[in-house]
């Protein structure tokens, strides 16, 4: 077999066998579903959020957001905690926790005061379970003062993390909410109240579109709807983006973090790892397509890690902050010309639309032949048209030119000299892997 | 490149009009098509596909890995069940296997699982990506006789395990039907000449023309220390019908004009009036042969309906599509010729008093195959009476140390899928008896040798 490199990580002392987790949600809600997910080789669990007063629940709950005919861009629920009675999931996470020894396994909680948050972590931590999570993020609570309520303040955050401290000696992970500006600020206030870890993002505050009919969001819940949690695909950027503030935070650096949001392949998860994360939670891939999807994610990246040399994922961890600098520092001294190859080329005239209506007006067309062709001094490289164009590498970065001296502020009137790749070798990505 | 002046009917064909002998029909799926394809895919719960697969794919595994971007876990599942995945990709009846048990022709059409298979086959080729690792070759030495699909699927398996293999082979190159029936329109050799190079890359020595039963015999085989030996000898006799004139020059087999046309590009002579009998794959290779190397006119001759021919029905159309013939419920009468040279054959109605009189300096037996006779070769095998190897389950003969996969065995099926999973299956039951053997005579070697209590 080819060669795979281990994937086993360290999370606050414990050894996971890899980096792939179930995030507190229903996919994680009972005894049955865990222990399916760690036989297909999940390396743990974050048990569906607890609270001591069972919930109501809407019906329908949940919506998807559809790109043309791809579903699942994004989705929408309207979930609160745990339907099932108290006693039965602490039972359950104890039973995890004797039958799977050598897996993760992590209990949610959510109190309404530091009592009933003392009190909680209590109960969690007479079970035997590795560790607890603190939910302070969950958006579509229906009690005031819980859920992304508490993410957003930092006195409630330092309260209940002592709250549950005080009940517990395990190690403390706060789920953090994104739906605020800066979430290094209450996660700074967590981990100063006595937390050891951070794991984000919970779901964005959001509405997937509107029922033309009864004129309300969706879901219609009886002709209303609410605003409620988003997740899945669309949601990764802006994780990846909260994971790499925090990972590059200066109070929060040596902080692990165990990043969440939109994760469905072993590419996803490996961006998060690079951007911090010493390990990954999944939700919303698992509704749709099954746990089997860990299969994968344990097989791609395996494979990767070894074909470029990491002995162990912890090398991996955080490997791209270095190179995520702010705006200000990024090069602007040169343009990237895209090429054409003609022998690719479909006759569609998609880049020259794009171009035309939505960048510089650099590629012309010549209508009879349906051909593209690209106006070196007006276009700018931006590379709308790469992005743009059907045909798999047909549209591909070519030439390189220089802007001449101190020509700054010059814009579109810059002058551009042709020989100057002496300056530097320039990196070019690769705008889809193969 | 516009496709717009394709005329092919085979998903993903771009037949030019000037489609070559030796150009590949069926156009590669770029990364972006693959995933758009396997977006298709439905991800069913015990994907029917996977059952489909006679050589156990698992395509449905693979599909998978393709749509949660894992092209190299894609390309392991395949190679490490399947070493003759790239092949595989583009000959398999899928209409009859994979894509055959597809739940998407539900909605509209099958996920067309070969092109994605040799999309991956072709990017673990490209990407130089090694799947299979063996094991220095420590156990005991296997022989095999024919280097075909099922052969190489058996020494692949065998060899991954530490078992030494050597086949023998009468011809000179390698790959049975694959070099040397197969059109090359849909398996062209580099893709053959690759897949061996992988076996033989696993430690599998491969001697060539070397003929068991001619040049070297089953005892010198044995005397050599070979404690196993695998019959995959194929099917190497053409069937021919008693027509009278069957010895003008101009009268061939399949697999002798389809042996000819793939081996020697330059010399060989399509004939200028061809006409093909028969209603199978090989027949229609035949008849695609004779028209892509230029024959004049080509007429398929078969003796049932269009709709009885058991030919793909894909293909039945591509080779409509080349302008070829077909005369249906007609069999050959007789075959005329002068100065020993086919002139002309006459054909009668099968279902009916039609005659039909057919200019032909070329025709081309393609009704069917059998296996050489081995009963001198190897002594005591048990045969049928058309030469096929009468085999106990699991590819196990009547003689303890021979098996058999592929073609002759009489209860396989004739294709190369199948031959790879009866490889594949023989191996195993070569493993288990030579894991038997050594521990007998572990056990029967005497404790202390020199005879003492
Ligand atoms: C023209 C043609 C087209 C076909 N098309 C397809 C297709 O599209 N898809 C498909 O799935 N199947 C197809 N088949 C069937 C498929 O090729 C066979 O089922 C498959 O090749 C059988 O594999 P095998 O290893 O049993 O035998 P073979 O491929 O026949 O290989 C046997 C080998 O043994 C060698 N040999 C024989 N006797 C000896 C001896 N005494 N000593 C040493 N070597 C010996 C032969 O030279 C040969 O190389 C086709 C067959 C033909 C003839
Ligand atoms: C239906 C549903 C219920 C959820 N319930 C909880 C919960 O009880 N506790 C919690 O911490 N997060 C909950 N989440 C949030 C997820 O754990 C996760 O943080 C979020 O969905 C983003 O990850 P994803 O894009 O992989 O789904 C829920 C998410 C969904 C979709
Ligand atoms: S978008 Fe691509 S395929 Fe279409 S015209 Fe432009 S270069 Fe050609
Ligand atoms: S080996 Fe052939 S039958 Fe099996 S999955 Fe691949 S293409 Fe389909
Ligand atoms: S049967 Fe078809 S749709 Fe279902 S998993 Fe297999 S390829 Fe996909």
């Amino acid at each position: 077999m080819a060669k795979h490199a281990d994937l086993s990580i360290d999370f606050l002392g414990f050894k996971c066998e890899n980096p792939f987790f179930l995030s507190s949600s229903p996919v994680s809600g009972t005894y049955e579903m865990c222990a399916k997910f760690l036989e297909a080789g999940g390396g743990g669990v974050f048990y569906k959020t607890l609270t001591t007063t069972i919930p109501e629940e809407c019906s329908p709950r949940f919506d998807v957001q559809r790109k043309e005919a791809t579903p699942f861009i994004s989705f929408k629920n309207m979930e609160q905690t745990s339907d099932k009675p108290y006693q039965d999931n602490l039972d359950a996470m104890k039973k995890l926790k004797e039958n799977y020894p050598n897996k993760l396994i992590i209990g949610s909680i959510m109190g309404m005061d530091e009592d009933n948050w003392e009190e909680m972590a209590r109960d969690y931590t007479a079970l035997g379970i590795d560790m607890l999570e603190l939910n302070f993020s969950c958006p579509q609570m229906t009690y005031e003062g819980m859920g992304s309520d508490v993410g957003a303040s930092v006195e409630l955050i330092d309260k209940y993390v002592r709250a549950a401290r005080r009940g517990s000696n395990l190690p403390l992970i706060a789920k953090m909410t994104p739906n605020i500006e800066k979430m290094e600020i209450p996660a700074r206030a967590a981990i100063n109240a006595g937390a050891q870890a951070i794991s984000t993002i919970n779901t964005i505050k959001a509405i997937t579109g509107m029922d033309f009919d009864h004129f309300t969001a969706l879901p219609v819940v009886n002709g209303k709807s609410s605003i409620s949690g988003l997740s899945g695909k669309a949601t990764k950027p802006i994780a990846l983006r909260f994971i790499t503030n925090m990972a590059q935070d200066s109070e929060l650096k040596d902080i692990p973090l165990s990043g969440i949001g939109g994760i469905e392949t072993w590419e996803d998860a490996a961006e998060f790892i690079m951007a911090g994360a010493s390990n990954v939670q999944f939700t919303t891939s698992v509704m749709q397509y099954g746990y089997r999807i860990v299969e994968d994610m344990i097989s791609g990246l395996s494979i990767y890690l070894a074909e470029k040399g990491f002995d162990k994922l912890e090398d991996f961890v955080g490997i791209a902050l270095k190179n995520i600098i702010p705006a200000d520092d990024i090069e602007r001294d040169f343009k990237i010309l895209p090429q054409i190859n003609y022998d690719k080329c479909v006759n569609c005239g998609r880049c020259y639309i794009s171009c035309f209506d939505a960048a510089h007006q650099a590629i012309e067309w010549d209508n009879k032949n349906r051909k593209p062709t690209i106006d070196e001094n007006k276009c700018v490289g931006c590379q709308l048209c790469l992005q743009v164009c059907p045909v798999y590498d047909c549209i591909t970065p070519g030439k390189v030119l220089f802007k001449e001296e101190d020509q700054f502020g010059m814009g579109s009137k810059t002058k551009w000299k042709d020989n100057a790749v002496n300056k530097h070798d320039v990196i070019v990505g690769k705008y889809d892997r193969p | 490149m516009s496709n717009s002046n394709n005329v092919g009917v085979k998903e993903g064909i771009s037949l030019k009009p000037s489609q070559g002998y030796l150009e590949e029909t069926v156009t590669p799926f770029t990364p972006f098509l693959a995933m758009e394809e396997a977006a298709r895919c439905l991800l069913c719960y015990n994907p029917p596909c996977s059952e489909g697969c006679p050589a156990d794919t698992n395509p449905g595994d693979f599909i998978r890995a393709i749509r949660f971007r894992n092209f190299k876990g894609a390309a392991e599942i395949i190679r490490s069940n399947n070493i003759l995945g790239g092949v595989c990709a583009r000959v398999c009846p899928y209409e009859k296997t994979c894509e055959g048990a597809c739940e998407r022709s539900g909605i509209d059409k099958p996920i067309q699982i070969g092109r994605l298979q040799r999309y991956i086959t072709d990017f673990e080729k490209t990407t130089g990506f090694q799947v299979l690792d063996p094991p220095p070759s420590t156990k005991e030495k296997v022989a095999m006789i024919g280097a075909g699909p099922a052969s190489l699927s058996a020494a692949a398996t065998l060899a991954m395990k530490g078992y030494s293999v050597t086949i023998f082979e009468e011809k000179k190159k390698a790959g049975g039907v694959l070099s040397y029936g197969i059109v090359p329109a849909r398996l062209p050799q580099y893709v053959v000449d690759e897949e061996i190079e992988y076996v033989t890359n696993l430690g599998v020595e491969i001697k060539l023309n070397t003929k068991v039963g001619k040049d070297i015999t089953l005892d010198e085989i044995r005397n050599q220390g070979y404690k196993a030996i695998l019959l995959g000898a194929g099917m190497q006799i053409s069937r021919t019908l008693d027509v009278p004139g069957l010895d003008l020059e101009g009268v061939t087999t399949a697999v002798e004009y389809l042996g000819k046309a793939r081996s020697n590009d330059k010399d060989f002579n399509p004939g200028k009036n061809v006409v093909v009998i028969g209603g199978g794959d090989v027949a229609l290779d035949c008849a695609t042969t004779a028209r892509l190397k230029d024959a004049e006119s080509v007429t398929v001759l078969y003796r049932r309906t269009r709709e009885e021919a058991p030919a793909n029905r894909q293909e039945l159309e591509y080779t409509e599509s080349l302008g070829i013939n077909f005369a249906f419920t007609l069999s050959p009468a007789v075959f005329e010729g002068e100065n020993g040279k086919l002139t002309t054959i006459k054909a009668n109605g099968t279902r009916n008093k039609s005659a039909m009189k057919l200019e032909a300096d070329t025709v081309v037996f393609a009704i069917g195959q059998q296996p050489e006779d081995f009963s001198k070769v190897v002594e005591g095998i048990g045969l049928d009476k058309n030469n096929f190897v009468t085999s106990l389950e699991n590819g196990k003969t009547n003689i303890p140390d021979i098996f058999v996969a592929g073609d002759i065995d009489l209860d396989s099926i004739k294709t190369v899928v199948n031959s790879v999973q009866g490889g594949k299956i023989a191996a195993k039951s070569i493993e288990e008896y030579l894991t038997k053997a050594g521990r007998k005579q572990a056990s029967c070697s005497p404790m202390h040798p020199k005879g003492g209590k």
